[in-house]
């Protein structure tokens, strides 16, 4: 392979990847942004969507429906979680959604153990994306080549809901300013909790699609987590386009990094995310420190 | 007026009496109590503890271990020498810090007989001291730290499952005679990963083997793509790797999707493509050549009976080379403890008795290396993975004989 | 008075418990040394730290290096204290310029940073750490015997947790809790917050160094798991369960969460369900932790 073939190569790897953060990211950074929750649970909620889409596929041999389903189960799972342990908590502070949301942490690691089992569970990629692909030199697996487009058009989608729509119009207020929002009508109270299971569905989602490329385990939860904090903190809490950039940019550092520096692979994320804070504390796009 | 003078007399003899046949019965009693003790012992039951993870990503070997166990003592009616196994799990989260704890309770707590575990080579590294100290007979039932059997060893530690050295050490020449002499060799960027590799090097090399490129992706890597795109690029005709549980489904999957199975051939140590791993790889799997010690589909007559018999009694589950490690730790602890007729008080004795152990096991004729307290692989045996009645499965292809570790630097007794 | 009366309690504890309960007790101490240095940065100064663990590593592999060498009071505990301030110093003056949630995050990022480290560095064990680490001879007294260790172990345990309690009653404590309730108007009237916040936080990893120390003195052995976000985690959550801004609260957590995590798991297979539970119904009912209960804080909108 020529050298600048070899780069191509290794960006698309990072595209792909970086396009997998963006999807694991994005629905905690709407929920941190717009909820000002510190949500541990996400890792466990992506956890989710990956095991109801693995059961959907046993049932109903169908990758699509698992696509569409997973979300929406994990969405109402999360909704669930919001009215019950999370609204009492807004008014208490961090310290305290910490603790909740660590505690769901380790109930739905022994609850997905309990249902399912702990064996190690696989996603098989659908029929019209299980192959390879040739283009200049580098053979990429279709699937990979679909998760791109996928997560591009999500992005698009999502942009277009928050910035064109009413819907988004309030959720753009609420995460400006949550109380002149309420007093100006809105019912706050459901605006938050659908956010919340619109996350969660988010985080199911991403479950779902990463399922052929990674595998399943219940200790997942914990593991997906800091990944998916270190994107939210580059990108800017609350920002859409900050979770786009910051998981395309970390993705392709991680990739590139894996390459060119391998023992320093463990490191690099942490040193990415240090060096953004240090330097521009907002993330990318995030709004000045309030 | 009190009692009477004669009336005192009685009451002074009936407590004298009273405290002399006390007095006398304490001390026969003390006399005898030793005795008395000792053979109360021979009933006392025979406290196994077990250090393993029943939690977290390495629960799934935790518990094929302890069924291996379980199917043994089971068969014997959970008695030996006239005594109860009590089996006592303790789950150590593959934490240090746990697994030391749980250890401590093991040993000062519940007093067992005979500890098993872990799998976590650093948990072993951690407890191995206090083993040490302590007096206490440790049966390791996975981790493969090689310095246990090395520097590291101790008369009162044995292994029945294997050192990281041994699955790898044959197939390097396997490899370079067989499959190819331009390897890629790739391992998760830690020490165990790398001894792993070191020992593959051995035979590899001087077979005429070539590494063509070496790679240590960080442990529990998610997206491997990277690494393949610098395997394809390498020209290399083969991969040597060894990656076990997550790890090993996400690199035999990601390869495969890849299209890199076309042109290179993936070979590996056994945990790549062991039972824990198989279904969630799937036909991914198919073709990936791996050294392991056991296979399910072996075909000595322990064997059929211990598949058979672990399919039973665990509905249906195929047994692995961790139940395998678990029965063969129960059949180690029921032949010494019949040896010595179920006496534990002489810790000596047990271990010299524990040495001697040599029976059939589902992997061969299983017996210890004195030198070293670790088991000799009666086999290695070179498997690939194909399709087969009882689905994907290992089947063996080659074998090599009488693999031990060279235990440089133990000493024992020590 | 009550504290007396459970000092001596917990120091003559060895007498009457066997082995396995001592240890366990022993353990409850040094962590909750540490997680009480983590309330101090929590409760009174409010920086939530994902990070502690840190120093906790730093103490440890330090004193684990030394011990090896020469086991003296010095090596054991004097010098892994001072390496861990010295880390908290290099890593305060980039953390403390920022606060909330990217507080969090930079700590988490440079302990993780170490965890990587240690892991990938043959001369420090690699993933399995070091082992065989004796215990000091202070004044050339072994440490053997148990009830001579245990001793040793309640003095400065005790020591560490007076010299905590002295800095949040003292002046510098005050401002500290003015500067969580309000940082505006501490700037405002003069003080200068980031220095103070960088005190704090090399006091908290100070203490945390010594936890470490002490913790490797204990077992004899440490591994890069010592510096994972997760045992940051734990330490929070046992400042949180025990009462955020108590001290003495820490200690508690400390207790619960160690025994919950330890008997539960012996009797158990469903503990993470069972830990889990717990952790969510104190959240909901029990919002001043063990401390707060004790005080009468109980109920849903307390």
């Amino acid at each position: 392979m020529s050298f600048p073939a070899e780069i191509f190569a290794q960006a698309l790897n990072g595209l792909s990847y970086g396009v997998l953060l963006f999807l694991l990211s994005v629905g905690l950074t709407l929920i941190f942004g717009m909820l000002d929750v510190v949500n541990l649970a996400h890792g466990s909620l992506y956890m989710l969507g990956a095991y109801a889409g693995l059961t959907i596929i046993a049932f109903a041999g169908s990758f699509w429906l698992a696509l569409l389903v997973a979300p929406l189960a994990v969405g109402l799972i999360g909704m669930l979680i919001e009215r019950s342990c999370l609204r009492p908590l807004y008014r208490r502070g961090a310290l305290d959604q910490v603790l909740l949301t660590f505690g769901l942490i380790y109930l739905f690691e022994d609850l997905v153990k309990w249902i399912w089992g702990g064996r190690i569970r696989s996603i098989p990629p659908p029929e019209l994306f299980s192959g390879s692909v040739t283009i200049w030199q580098a053979t990429v697996p279709s699937y990979r080549l679909f998760v791109i487009a996928f997560g591009l058009v999500m992005a698009v989608l999502l942009w277009l809901v928050i910035e064109r729509t009413r819907l988004g119009a309030i959720i753009r207020a609420g995460v400006f300013d949550a109380e002149m929002t309420a007093g100006m009508g809105i019912d706050i109270d459901r605006v938050f909790t659908m956010v919340f299971g619109f996350g969660a569905a988010l985080a199911g989602l991403s479950g779902v699609i990463a399922g052929p490329i990674q595998s399943a385990q219940p200790p997942m939860g914990a593991t997906i987590l800091v990944p998916a904090l270190i994107v939210v903190v580059v990108g800017g809490l609350g920002s859409l386009k900050g979770s786009l950039a910051g998981s395309l940019i970390i993705g392709q550092a991680e990739t590139f990094g894996k390459a060119w520096l391998p023992s320093a692979s463990m490191l690099m994320i942490y040193v990415v995310m240090a060096a953004v804070v240090v330097l521009r504390p907002q993330g990318l796009f995030g709004r000045p420190l309030r | 007026m009190g009692i009477s003078d004669e009336e005192e007399t009685i009451m002074a003899q009936l407590t004298r009496r009273t405290l002399l046949t006390t007095g006398s019965l304490a001390a026969a009693g003390a006399l005898a109590g030793p005795w008395v003790r000792r053979a109360h012992a021979q009933g006392a039951p025979l406290k196994v503890g077990l250090v393993l993870p029943y939690t977290g990503v390495y629960a799934v070997l935790g518990e094929s271990i302890t069924q291996g166990m379980e199917l043994v003592f089971a068969r014997e009616n959970w008695t030996v020498a006239g005594r109860k196994i009590e089996m006592i799990k303790e789950d150590d989260e593959m934490k240090p810090p746990v697994g030391i704890r749980k250890t401590e309770k093991l040993i000062d707590s519940d007093r067992v007989d005979i500890l098993t575990g872990p799998v976590h080579s650093g948990i072993l590294m951690g407890m191995r001291d206090k083993v040490h100290g302590s007096k206490t007979i440790l049966i390791v039932s996975n981790a493969g730290a090689d310095a246990i059997s090395r520097d590291r060893c101790s008369k009162w530690i044995f292994r029945t499952s294997f050192s990281n050295w041994q699955p790898n050490q044959p197939m390097g020449g396997w490899v370079a005679k067989n499959v190819a002499k331009d390897v890629f060799i790739t391992a998760p960027n830690y020490q165990a990963g790398k001894d792993q590799l070191d020992a593959f090097k051995e035979t590899f090399v001087p077979a005429g083997g070539k590494i063509v490129g070496e790679d240590y992706p960080k442990l529990g890597e998610t997206d491997y793509a990277p690494y393949l795109t610098k395997i394809r690029q390498s020209g290399a005709k083969a991969v040597y790797a060894f990656f076990s549980g997550t790890d090993a489904v996400n690199f035999v999957k990601q390869f495969d999707q890849f299209g890199l199975k076309a042109t290179v051939k993936l070979t590996g140590a056994g945990f790549l493509t062991e039972p824990d791993v198989l279904p969630a790889q799937g036909k991914s799997a198919l073709g990936v050549i791996t050294g392991h010690f056991y296979t399910p589909l072996l075909d000595n007559p322990t064997n059929q009976r211990f598949v058979k018999d672990f399919r039973e009694k665990f509905a249906g589950k195929m047994p692995d080379g961790f139940a395998c490690q678990g029965y063969d730790t129960a059949e180690v602890i029921l032949r010494a403890l019949k040896a010595v007729n179920g006496n534990t008080q002489d810790k000596d004795k047990l271990v010299d008795v524990i040495a001697k152990v040599e029976f059939d096991s589902p992997r061969g004729r299983f017996r210890f290396d004195p030198k070293t307290h670790n088991v000799i692989q009666p086999f290695i045996y070179i498997r690939e993975v194909k399709e087969t009645p009882l689905g994907l499965n290992n089947v063996p292809i080659d074998k090599v004989a009488d693999v031990r570790d060279p235990g440089t630097g133990c000493t024992l007794p020590a | 008075m009550a504290g007396a009366a459970l000092l001596a309690a917990v120091t003559a504890f060895p007498l009457f418990a066997g082995n396995y309960p001592v240890k366990l007790l022993q353990e409850i101490l040094i962590w909750g040394i540490f997680a009480m240095s983590l309330d101090l940065l929590m409760g009174y100064a409010g920086m939530v730290s994902f990070g502690h663990s840190a120093f906790f590593g730093v103490g440890g592999y330090v004193a684990a290096l030394l011990l090896a060498k020469s086991p003296g009071l010095f090596t054991g505990l004097v010098v892994p204290a001072a390496a861990s301030a010295l880390v908290a110093l290099v890593i305060g003056l980039f953390s403390t310029r920022v606060s909330g949630v990217y507080f969090i995050m930079l700590t988490l990022a440079f302990s993780q940073m170490f965890y990587a480290i240690t892991f990938q560095a043959s001369w420090l064990g690699a993933e399995d750490g070091i082992v065989g680490v004796p215990r000091p001879s202070p004044l050339g007294l072994d440490l053997g015997p148990p009830m001579r260790f245990h001793l040793y172990l309640v003095i400065l345990v005790a020591l560490a947790a007076l010299a905590l309690a002295r800095v949040v009653r003292s002046p510098f404590g005050h401002v500290l809790r003015g500067i969580h309730d309000n940082e505006g108007r501490m700037e405002a009237v003069g003080y200068a917050v980031a220095r103070y916040k960088l005190i704090a936080f090399v006091v908290a990893g100070t203490i945390a160094g010594l936890s470490g120390a002490l913790y490797v003195q204990l077992v004899g052995s440490i591994t890069p798991d010592a510096f994972l976000w997760t045992t940051s985690g734990e330490a929070l959550l046992m400042v949180i369960i025990g009462g955020t801004g108590t001290l003495g609260g820490a200690v508690l957590g400390a207790a619960a969460f160690i025994l919950l995590q330890s008997l539960v798991s012996s009797y158990t297979e469903r503990w993470m369900l069972i830990l889990g539970l717990t952790f969510i119904l104190f959240v909901l009912f029990a919002p001043g932790g063990i401390v707060g209960a004790l005080r009468g804080r109980v109920g849903l909108r307390a």
